[in-house]
């Protein structure tokens, strides 16, 4: 018996994987721009606030950046859902609604709905890993690296 | 010699003290005090002990951060981000293990050691000691998940209290911080019983030590690599590995607990199903006949 269980095992490991990616074609990851937009676009607007109080500047109330996101992954051929690399921009206003901002990161978006979001530019906002506080110290740039989580459904 | 794998004779079941369960609470506390005296159980809790200690020291002495994980960014900035990494590297390697390194043993030393024969003509029937040693693994795993959680915190909160930046960006105070930690923690608990069921399927299945230990580990890389594919929602849901990234949900603002209630769903489908296949084969087993 002990034999035979030994063989059976690597074929059950094999049978496993083509098993798997029958069943990935059945129903959603839950992974969408949708969900990963709201996500990072509050998420960003959180941690801008505290940018810019840790850096000593009058802190702007988070619903007032009216933080937008708009996420695509690889090229727009490719099928917008699921884990991988997506690429959010996020729109955000600092001086009134004539003057919007865009923060660009990539990211990397896990099976469970969790993400990494590196910041691609502009330098001055997403750019930096630390940035200097009020008494010239170095701190982390909140908006450097950006985790965060949305339920998938 | 072939003991008889049908019903036991009525004096043992009475000797046993009346009630069925108290004869499973003497298995229980009799293979407790065997795991006490082994010196992996013993190294296990030491660790448990030091590592959160040990890790808080290493990190500050050092200036990079673990950027590759949630909340490893801010580990010089707040206390309460440590135990958060600990965790998320834990949750993939060491709590599978943690939990099969006594349950996946508890079945298979007693064919290594070829002592069924002595223990099963003692005054216990097998249903007494199927339980009472599944008791007495799960003990040790959940113990091994509260000793962390303590000890987890104790060093988080040792290393500063100041508010932690949460995984929707708000910050969370120290208060309220604390009592996320001690919940992500205790939402190991469920994946950590599981495997603990998985453990001990493959040790009384296999009757050997090495798969009823190295298994789940094998289990924990395989279901890693799974997770890599793009599974549908629902099948990532079934996955006993997903129930350990539960936490991330109660860390948003608002928080939800949507993964962590499918998990406990799919915690408990693996741990019956695992602890029925194992007494299927525990109770039919021939001992004695090699």
């Amino acid at each position: 018996m002990k034999g035979l269980s030994r063989r059976r095992a690597p074929l059950a490991v094999l049978t496993l994987f083509p098993l798997l990616s029958l069943i990935s074609g059945c129903g959603s990851t839950g992974i969408s721009a949708g969900p990963l937009q709201a996500s990072i676009s509050r998420t960003f607007g959180n941690l801008y606030v505290l940018q810019q109080a840790e850096q000593g500047n009058p802190r702007p109330s988070a619903g007032s950046l009216r933080t937008r996101a708009s996420c695509q992954k690889g090229t727009p051929g490719t099928p917008q859902n699921g884990s991988g690399n997506w690429l959010c921009e996020i729109t955000y206003l600092v001086a009134g609604p004539g003057y919007p901002v865009i923060a660009k990161y990539k990211v990397d978006v896990q099976t469970d709905g969790c993400y990494a979001a590196d910041g691609d530019g502009p330098a001055s906002v997403n750019g930096s890993p630390t940035i200097t506080g009020p008494h010239y110290e170095q701190i982390i740039n909140p908006l450097s690296l950006i985790d965060g989580c949305f339920e998938i459904t | 010699m072939t003991l008889a794998t049908d019903r036991w004779p009525a004096f043992a079941e009475r000797s046993a003290g009346g009630r069925p369960g108290s004869g499973v609470l003497v298995v229980w506390r009799l293979e407790l005090a065997k795991l006490r005296g082994q010196f992996r159980v013993r190294a296990i809790a030491a660790g448990c002990l030091v590592v959160p200690f040990l890790a808080v020291v290493g990190l500050n002495l050092q200036n990079s951060t673990p950027g590759d994980t949630p909340f490893g960014q801010w580990v010089h900035a707040s206390g309460f981000a440590i135990p958060m990494v600990i965790l998320g590297f834990g949750a993939q390697w060491l709590l599978p293990v943690l939990a099969a390194v006594v349950a996946g043993d508890i079945f298979s030393s007693e064919d290594h050691f070829g002592t069924w024969k002595t223990i099963l003509t003692r005054s216990r029937s097998r249903g007494q000691l199927f339980a009472g040693k599944f008791l007495a693994a799960a003990t040790f795993a959940a113990s091994a998940v509260l000793l962390l959680t303590v000890t987890d915190l104790a060093a988080g909160l040792l290393a500063g209290t100041q508010p932690v930046v949460g995984l929707s960006g708000q910050l969370v105070p120290a208060g309220h911080a604390a009592g996320l930690v001690v919940a992500s923690w205790a939402s190991e608990l469920p994946p950590v019983l599981g495997f603990t069921s998985v453990a001990v399927m493959l040790s009384v299945v296999s009757r050997n030590s090495v798969v009823g230990i190295g298994g789940p580990a094998l289990i924990a890389l395989v279901l890693q690599i799974v997770t890599l594919i793009s599974l549908p929602a629902w099948g990532q849901m079934a996955l006993l590995r997903t129930p350990f990234m539960a936490w991330h949900g109660f860390w948003v603002h608002p928080a939800f607990y949507g993964p962590f209630l499918a998990g406990l769903v799919t915690c408990a489908g693996w741990f019956v199903i695992c602890a029925g296949v194992a007494w299927l084969v525990f109770r039919r087993r021939t001992i004695g006949a090699a």
